[in-house]
């Protein structure tokens, strides 16, 4: 029943994301000044958005695992399982925009990249989460899932700071498409399906990755606490 | 085509392919750490 229920999931997503696809670049029109470097757009927002959500998730997988690591140490590593499954996730999708964001900027500006504070805060929250992942991976001792969760929270403290950065300070980076006054939002119907089949396609997607990434490190706990009672019966 | 329809065709192009090349890198490696943890407990079930 899970499998199938699984199969269905995987088969709905690649629909939505071919979907998706045919919206952004067959469907929804030209950009009156972008032309068609603005259907980077598509892709660019919305892997934002679910890397914002991912980064969300990491945070309360933080302050489960602090919450829980001594009371209740099955729910603890449950708890941080979801953190480093949505900081790595959330990384993928963060990378995406990294990219995708200069491709767009080098067409629509003429430069690759510029220190505004979108793309400034953006890199930090970047190399934040890389951080959190190279503590993850080279660190030894009982205490790294610990200072992993505090680095979780604040890396996490930086997700308002990008979201707010183009209201706060003049950039570089185009205003809000939603939420920025009585002139953001998108106008065309067209433009605005394609991005809400982008956004749904994408969350579908991250959605089956993250519960791919979580269940790879739930299978790592018990490996390794599987090793560790062998290793003590046999001492 | 004009010189800059195409340049932001080719954009627009490798923006899309990089993010699927990503994505599915991701998913791989994820595929591949699974399997490997499914031989890691199949070798310590037979020893």
């Amino acid at each position: 029943m899970k499998k199938i229920a699984i199969g269905l999931y995987v088969a709905v997503t690649v629909a939505l994301m071919g979907w998706g696809y045919y919206q952004a670049i067959y469907v929804a029109p030209d950009e009156a000044t972008m032309h068609e470097a603005q259907r980077i757009f598509y892709y660019h927002v919305p892997s934002a958005m679910v890397a914002f959500l991912f980064f969300a998730i990491s945070l309360a997988g933080s302050i489960g695992f602090l919450s829980f690591r001594r009371s209740r140490p099955e729910w603890a590593q449950v708890s941080d399982a979801w953190a480093l499954a949505g900081a790595e996730v959330g990384l993928v999708f963060c990378t995406v925009v990294l990219i995708t964001g200069p491709l767009w900027g080098r067409r629509a500006w003429g430069i690759w990249w510029t220190w505004d504070a979108r793309l400034t805060t953006t890199l930090v929250l970047w190399l934040i989460y890389t951080s959190y992942l190279l503590l993850r991976r080279f660190a030894a001792g009982p205490q790294v899932q610990t200072l992993a969760a505090v680095l979780g929270i604040f890396g996490a403290l930086d997700v308002p700071i990008v979201y707010l950065s183009n209201r706060w300070w003049r950039t570089q980076h185009p205003a809000p498409v939603f939420g920025g006054g009585p002139d953001s939002g998108i106008k065309d119907p067209a433009m605005l399906r394609a991005f809400e089949w982008n956004v749904l396609a994408w969350l579908a997607w991250g959605l089956l990755i993250l519960g791919l990434r979580y269940a790879v490190e739930r299978r790592q706990q018990k490996i390794a606490a599987a090793e560790a009672q062998t290793a003590l019966e046999e001492a | 085509m004009d010189q800059r329809a195409i340049m932001d065709h080719q954009f627009v192009v490798a923006a899309y392919a990089i993010t699927w090349i990503l994505q599915l890198g991701y998913l791989a490696w994820l595929g591949a750490k699974w399997r490997a943890q499914q031989r890691a407990s199949g070798n310590r079930r037979q020893s």
